[in-house]
């Protein structure tokens, strides 16, 4: 198990300019730890700052103090703060985050969605079709869908194009904000064995689940905010 | 993305008479990079990029452009040379497609001469590139003779950007390239924007109001007020979790369809 992530002494507040100039305290002195082959869950109520800690962990919130150290191309690398470039590139080959949204260009199509972020990572086009083919035929998204742009979509089926571009080729790290939120049981399921399988080739996984019986049976660990 | 910036402003302040314009600013564009420019009218986002894109020379300050490993001061430069180095390695998007086509020759001619300013001379090939062109831009090639006055808005803004793209230009500046056009071709066109960006590896600076073109097309935002940055960071940063007053209201004024 090589140690993916290790966050420390995380402080966030979000303070609301135009309303009151109100101070939101969200976390503080928060620790985190992830390697490679775990899948650990975030528990606790709304509001405890589980998703702003994800997104801290991305590099999309900005914390007010602490450190978020990646294991990128051979060393630890501290996102806090870091030069943009650098967050981008550890962003394309490291680390990705799903939230149960997928938000996308319109009219640009399902199966064009799901390739993007192969291409942008230097796969070939006809590798990037297939796989990405290969991927919505295992999330049961009907062949017709794949020429349509997801705008029209149900939210269920918008979410599994939403992971099959997140899984198809995934990276290293993971973060996931929700990503079964809108499922049937049968899709769940399906999700869920993606992700359980996605670990055991070795990816580190963070993620968020409303759904006890999913979080139940794919932690490795849970910790509580 | 390598080490060197591709462009960078140092201090640099270009103001009208002591009011509006930019002021103080300082940045630095890597390559591949897409840096958006965002802010209310009148801030100095036109003025900025005009000074970075080397057609009005700053009051105080430098802008330095990489060419090969070397620095070479924009301004310091004499106004040919300067030219010359804008007419091969960056193109202007403008706002208005009129600004950046010449209207009394044909399409063709449009993307050619981007072509034959770069110093390539065989019709042939310059034919063939002009076609591939207005086909990458969705633009059917059969309209390759036909004058741009007979093209829509959106076609003639399509142009403009095969124009500009044809001479595989490293840095690429962008004044509202959406601004204008509905919206349906809108999307198609920041589709079209981003995957030439990204195939090319160009850089490019994008100035827009439009806060969904900051998040589709640029990997880096920087947010002016008054003639100054007040804000900038990674494009998700800055609009997911704004820090400056003026980019909170900004971010939460957007309307939702």
């Amino acid at each position: 198990m090589t140690v993916m992530l290790e966050a420390r002494n995380l402080k966030k507040t979000f303070t609301l300019h135009n309303q009151q100039g109100v101070v939101l305290d969200v976390l503080e002195g928060v620790d985190f730890d992830l390697s490679s082959g775990e899948m650990v869950v975030l528990k606790g109520p709304s509001g405890t700052g589980k998703s702003t800690l994800l997104r801290i962990l991305y590099g999309n919130y900005r914390p007010v103090a602490g450190s978020v150290r990646i294991w990128h191309e051979g060393k630890m690398v501290d996102i806090v703060g870091a030069r943009a470039s650098l967050v981008l590139d550890i962003r394309r080959k490291t680390v990705s985050f799903v939230s149960q949204f997928l938000r996308v260009i319109p009219r640009i199509s399902t199966l064009a969605i799901v390739m993007d972020p192969m291409l942008s990572r230097g796969i070939q086009e006809k590798d990037a079709r297939d796989r990405a083919a290969e991927m919505l035929k295992q999330l049961r998204l009907p062949e017709r869908l794949w020429g349509l742009a997801p705008t029209t979509f149900s939210g269920g089926e918008q979410q599994r194009v939403n992971i099959a571009r997140s899984f198809v080729a995934p990276t290293p790290l993971m973060l996931l904000d929700e990503p079964t939120a809108s499922l049937d049981a049968e899709n769940r399921d399906i999700v869920v064995n993606l992700i359980e399988s996605t670990r055991k080739a070795g990816a580190a996984i963070a993620g968020i689940f409303h759904d006890e019986t999913v979080s139940d049976r794919i932690a490795t660990r849970s910790i509580s905010l | 993305m390598k080490d060197e910036a591709l462009l960078t402003a140092t201090n640099v302040t270009r103001t009208f008479g002591g009011r509006g314009g930019c002021r103080d600013i300082s940045l630095a564009l890597w390559p591949g990079e897409v840096l958006g420019i965002v802010g209310e009218s009148g801030s100095g986002k036109t003025t900025l990029l005009r000074t970075l894109a080397g057609f009005d020379r700053p009051d105080s300050g430098h802008i330095t452009f990489h060419l090969a490993g070397k620095p070479i001061d924009l301004y310091g430069m004499d106004e040919a040379s300067r030219r010359a180095l804008m007419r091969t390695e960056w193109g202007m998007v403008h706002q208005n497609p009129r600004d950046g086509l010449r209207l009394d020759v044909s399409a063709g001619a449009n993307i050619g001469e981007s072509l034959m300013a770069k110093g390539e001379r065989h019709y042939g090939h310059i034919r063939k590139s002009a076609c591939d062109w207005l086909a990458r831009v969705e633009i059917d090639p059969a309209r390759i003779d036909d004058n741009p006055k007979s093209f829509s808005g959106g076609m003639q803004q399509r142009l403009q950007i095969a124009r500009v793209l044809v001479a595989r230009p490293r840095l690429v500046l962008m004044d509202e390239p959406t601004g204008g056009l509905d919206v349906s071709v809108q999307a198609r066109l920041l589709d079209l924007l981003r995957v030439l960006v990204r195939d090319l590896g160009i850089a490019a600076i994008v100035v827009t109001h439009d806060l969904a073109v900051a998040r589709l097309l640029t990997d880096r935002l920087i947010v002016m007020k008054n003639s100054e940055i007040i804000e900038e960071g990674l494009t998700d940063q800055v609009l997911d979790d704004p820090h400056h007053a003026y980019t909170q209201l900004l971010t939460s004024s957007v309307l939702s369809v």
